[in-house]
């Protein structure tokens, strides 16, 4: 049962990520998290880090794609970005 | 479908580079922390609580870098070699424990590595040839040795005299090559050079033996269709094993002369290495000679060549088919060349015979495994030992799985510790099982030690007159593979529940009062393991119980016959030259030499011993009666036998006289008949003076019944109609050739039996010696103490009630131990409660009755559900007993009461602690 709601969970927050990074271009996990906490309070409640077992996955699956730049703090940071021939090929 | 392709493709990648990947996620996490925690400084909170903040908001960083690099690769080859690292350590730390489950789960994983491994060797293996899945068998029963008319009640076909076997080669070309080969098999003396002739074993086939097999040689050349033609000069193959053992590997063997009952033949070939013939027996053939040779080697008794009327059938017949082959369809087409061939033939057709004739058929077996007797014989007790040693096994995981429960228990706090500094569940429940399949594994490398151990022993056991046999021990691929499973299944089975348990530990509350506790949450399970392992147990014990009960009922039979101070030669005069008319002089000379040594009483020569497993067998027809109908029953049994038989082995005379020196071939044919016999053949006269015949009512009035001699029993204490005929008469009035014949190869005795007035210990020596000096081309075949002639019947079921006693006292031995273990942990958990329970005015004795009622409360559910289990095994194991019901009470109330005496012993030892225990002593330890 408790398998079942976290896969739940995680389906959620990637689709949540794919949103976030379609509506908002390029982005590291940070970015990421805070918007995610704009849009909904729950999902991400004290456990942002989980966001980057989503991101790794997805970029896995062939979803988004990441390269190194430099955060807002001047540190270097990953940022994601979706895969557009990807995200065109299944019609989106 | 592509995303997981593309997954599995990073995670390959992933596989390397670790290293990297670590550090450039350690970077992406410093940088989330440290934006969180501006954000929080932002907002106006101090810097210390503004990083516990972040930290807060972020969550478990240690999770996190596991599932990471988990999600990166497959699982991590890391945190493998940690988990078992840390294992080998918990392991070594606890060296009693991991003793004891090692050892125990040696004995189950070994029981059972040891019965797979002959059961791939005997049941599973294929005939070591090639293609054998193209081997077809026609019969699939395995009547032996010869026969003659219908074979089985239900017409099913499997044993074929020659001719027949040249008629279905000829009427099925769906056999690419159709083989025929000896039912059973033959010892002949054999000698090469000038040394002395050594018994071997030999077996008939048709010439083209080696070609259907698709079998060569190691060196010369296989037999031929041209070596089986009448006229062909006698020609055989030795075996690999045979040339090397017995003529030293000496390497001009082939087209070398050897003489076989002293007949020459040449060597034509030495089979190659691990070929044994068409079936797996404990005695595999020494050499295979053509079928054409058996007249020369039989002389009257030959089964090849059609004397009289009926043909013998002696062969079975294995072919290999073409591929495509509608085995159905060639089924149907046999069946019907059968009956074709019975038809115009005086032997199925002749009194009524010819209505039997349409349910006449063959069956088609496979036969890449060859001629499945051994299968058949050992096969079923196989599959009991198997079920059983694995309830060894499922009790043994009940003891480890409790073992585990005990100190998982003990590590709570441990568990409690690590998931407080964030170790995450899953890791928990990895690490405890990666124990456990640890442990089961070196369990296992250890039971493959007992496994070799075990099933040699009982190779040795249940067949110890083999040679060569070939049955391979050591552990195959097969079995390794089987016992890296069977550790595999054992560790998660009983490691399983304990993880489980141990994950559900909740830190806070485990770390607040780690040692402190009347009940808890995993004496439930534990408790439920005792109550299985009891009632296992009781089924284990009460087979044990049934079997050997059995067991001393098949041995304590009265036979009728004396066994004491007798001993039993299996020779062969055919073997060592003798022809018929020399036979009374060499008879003569036997008996009274034997007679003159020391201490003999009785000596006395018969065709076959009683109890020694064979018979002949023949249809008796009364004095004036007409030829028995296919539904009479005119069988008997008899044996050609010396004036002295009956007094060597002990069985007296209730009517009439015995044999006497005065009964020679001039006088009176006289027979000596068993009390059954004269039941059945002549109810309610006075025997005596009565005459039978056999053969054809023209003989009806051969032998005269002299006497009536004491019923004798086969093994299984069965009764057959039984006639003795003496050595001095052979009967010459036959007429027809076959039984002319048969007559004539009666004449030739098996056995000498040998009665001492006292126990000798030389008695081997003393009667080799004299048959060497008599002729010192005698070949002693076999030389035994008739009593262990007797209890050679009741190998297998002496070895399955041992076995089976083994198991159940290991099962009784784990099971108590289980029981002590539980209970002492119980009692060491609760010492400070029983400590208090004291000081608030508890006697000792009320303590006593405390701790041993929770023991007696699982040992009576245990009993409770092993005794209707036990009776449904009894049930399964009825065709294994031996004049005891599957339902004997004795059992039952014998394995309650042993299991309930072992496990009330094992639960009252650490009552006896509990009530032991000082009070103050007991309440200052917290």
């Amino acid at each position: 049962m408790s398998t079942d709601k976290s896969e739940e969970l995680q389906g959620t927050l990637d689709l949540m990520i794919l949103k976030t990074l379609h509506a908002l271009g390029p982005q590291h996990g940070f970015g990421i998290a805070r918007r995610i906490e704009q849009v909904s309070e729950d999902v991400l409640s004290l456990n942002e880090g989980t966001v980057y077992t989503s991101l790794l996955r997805l970029q896995q699956r062939g979803w988004i794609r990441s390269s190194w730049g430099v955060s807002e703090n001047n540190r270097r940071a990953r940022f994601y970005s979706i895969h557009q021939a990807r995200a065109e090929a299944t019609g989106r | 479908m592509v995303s997981w392709f593309l997954q599995l493709v990073s995670r390959v990648r992933g596989f390397f580079g670790q290293k990297v990947a670590d550090c450039e996620f350690e970077d992406e996490l410093r940088t989330h922390l440290q934006l969180l925690w501006n954000r929080f400084v932002d907002q106006g909170m101090p810097p210390e609580d503004a990083a516990v903040a972040a930290r807060r908001q972020f969550g478990n960083l240690t999770v996190l870098r596991e599932r990471q690099r988990e999600t990166r690769t497959f699982l991590s080859p890391g945190v493998l070699v940690q988990d078992v690292r840390y294992a080998l350590r918990q392991l070594r730390k606890s060296p009693g424990f991991t003793l004891t489950a090692v050892l125990t789960l040696a004995f189950g994983i070994g029981a059972n590595t040891a019965i797979f491994t002959l059961v791939h060797a005997i049941l599973l293996r294929s005939l070591p040839v090639a293609d054998p899945s193209r081997l077809y068998r026609i019969g699939d029963l395995n009547d032996c040795c010869y026969y003659d008319g219908f074979e089985n009640d239900n017409g099913d076909f499997d044993l074929f005299p020659y001719d027949l076997y040249l008629h279905l080669k000829q009427s099925a070309p769906e056999f690419e090559q159709l083989a025929a080969m000896q039912a059973g098999g033959s010892s002949f003396s054999v000698r090469s050079g000038s040394s002395t002739a050594k018994p071997l074993r030999a077996e008939y086939v048709s010439g083209n033996y080696f070609t259907t097999l698709g079998v060569g040689v190691y060196a010369g050349r296989p037999l031929l269709d041209s070596d089986d033609k009448p006229g062909a000069a006698p020609a055989l193959v030795l075996s690999y094993q045979t040339w090397k053992a017995d003529f030293v590997g000496e390497p001009g063997m082939v087209g070398s002369t050897i003489y076989v009952q002293t007949h020459p033949f040449t060597v034509t070939g030495i089979a190659p290495p691990g070929f044994y013939g068409d079936r797996v027996v404990s005695r595999p053939p020494d050499f295979w000679v053509p079928l054409a040779n058996e007249p020369m080697i039989e002389g009257a008794g030959s089964s090849l060549e059609i004397q009289g009327e009926e043909d013998t059938a002696w062969l079975y017949l294995l072919g290999r088919v073409r591929s495509e082959t509608n085995i159905l369809s060639l089924q149907t087409k046999l069946s019907g060349a059968l009956r074709q061939w019975m038809a115009p033939r005086p032997a199925f057709n002749a009194h009524g015979r010819a209505a039997l004739i349409p349910r006449q058929h063959v069956v088609l077996a496979p036969g890449g495994g060859g001629i499945q007797k051994l299968q058949q014989y050992a096969g079923k007790g196989l599959r009991m030992l198997m079920i059983l040693s694995s309830v060894v096994l499922l009790i043994a995981c009940a003891n480890i799985a409790n073992l585990l429960l005990a100190r998982s228990t003990t590590r709570r706090a441990e568990v409690a510790v690590r998931m407080a500094l964030g170790a995450a569940r899953r890791r928990i429940i990895r690490q405890i099982l990666t124990e456990s399949v640890l442990l089961s594994m070196i369990g296992g490398i250890a039971g493959l030690a007992v496994a070799y151990g075990l099933s040699r022993m009982i190779l040795i056991l249940a067949f110890p007159d083999a040679r060569n046999m070939p049955v391979q021990t050591s552990p195959s691929l097969a079995v390794l593979g089987f016992a890296f499973l069977v550790s595999l299944l054992t560790g998660v089975t009983f490691g399983t529940a304990p993880a489980w348990l141990s994950s559900q530990a909740k830190p806070a509350e485990a770390m607040r009062g780690a040692n402190r506790s009347t009940g808890d949450s995993s004496s439930l399970p534990q408790r439920a393991l005792v109550v299985l392992q009891v009632a296992m147990s009781v089924v284990l014990l009460a087979g044990a119980l049934l079997m050997t009960e059995s067991l001393a009922r098949l041995e304590h039979q009265k036979f009728g016959v004396a066994t004491a101070n007798r001993y039993v030669v299996q020779f062969d005069p055919q073997g060592a030259g003798y022809t018929v008319d020399r036979l009374p002089e060499l008879y003569h000379q036997i008996e009274d030499r034997l007679s003159a040594l020391p201490a003999a009483a009785n000596v006395s020569l018969a065709r076959y011993t009683p109890l020694d497993g064979s018979i002949w067998g023949t249809c008796v027809i009364q004095q004036g009666h007409p030829a028995p109908g296919p539904n009479d029953k005119c069988f008997s049994s008899w044996v050609r036998v010396s004036t002295k038989f009956l007094d060597s082995v002990g069985v007296p005379i209730l009517l009439g006289r015995n044999f006497s020196a005065q009964d020679t071939q001039t006088s009176t044919p006289v027979v000596l008949v068993n009390q059954s016999f004269a039941q059945h053949f002549f109810p309610n006269q006075n025997p005596i003076g009565k005459h039978f015949g056999i053969v054809s009512p023209k003989n009806s009035g051969a032998f005269e019944i002299a006497g009536v001699f004491a019923d004798f029993t086969d093994p299984r204490g069965e009764v057959t109609p039984l006639f003795l005929r003496p050595l001095a008469q052979r009967y010459a009035g036959y007429t027809d050739p076959e039984a002319i014949s048969s007559e004539k190869s009666s004449m030739f005795v098996g056995s000498i039996i040998i009665q001492f007035t006292r126990p000798q210990q030389d008695a081997e020596a003393m009667v080799r010696r004299t048959l060497a000096d008599i002729d010192s081309n005698l070949t002693v075949f076999h030389f035994v103490s008739y009593d262990s002639q007797v209890a050679d019947n009741f190998r297998q079921d002496r070895l399955i009630a041992r076995l089976t006693s083994l198991f159940g006292i290991l099962a009784l031995i784990l099971a108590s131990v289980g029981l002590y273990g539980v209970m002492s942990y119980f009692v060491a958990r609760r010492t400070s409660e029983v400590g208090i329970r004291m000081a608030l005015g508890a006697t000792r004795w009320s303590v006593l009755s405390l701790v041993l009622r929770g023991a007696l409360g699982q040992i009576l559910a245990g009993l409770c559900l092993g005794v209707p289990a036990a009776l449904y095994a009894g049930h399964l194991m009825t065709s294994f007993l031996y004049g005891v019901s599957g339902f004997a009470p004795f059992a039952f109330v014998g394995s309650t009461l042993i299991l309930g005496i072992c496990a009330t012993i094992a639960g009252f030892i650490p009552a006896h602690r509990a009530a032991s225990i000082d009070p103050m002593r007991a309440l200052r330890t917290e």
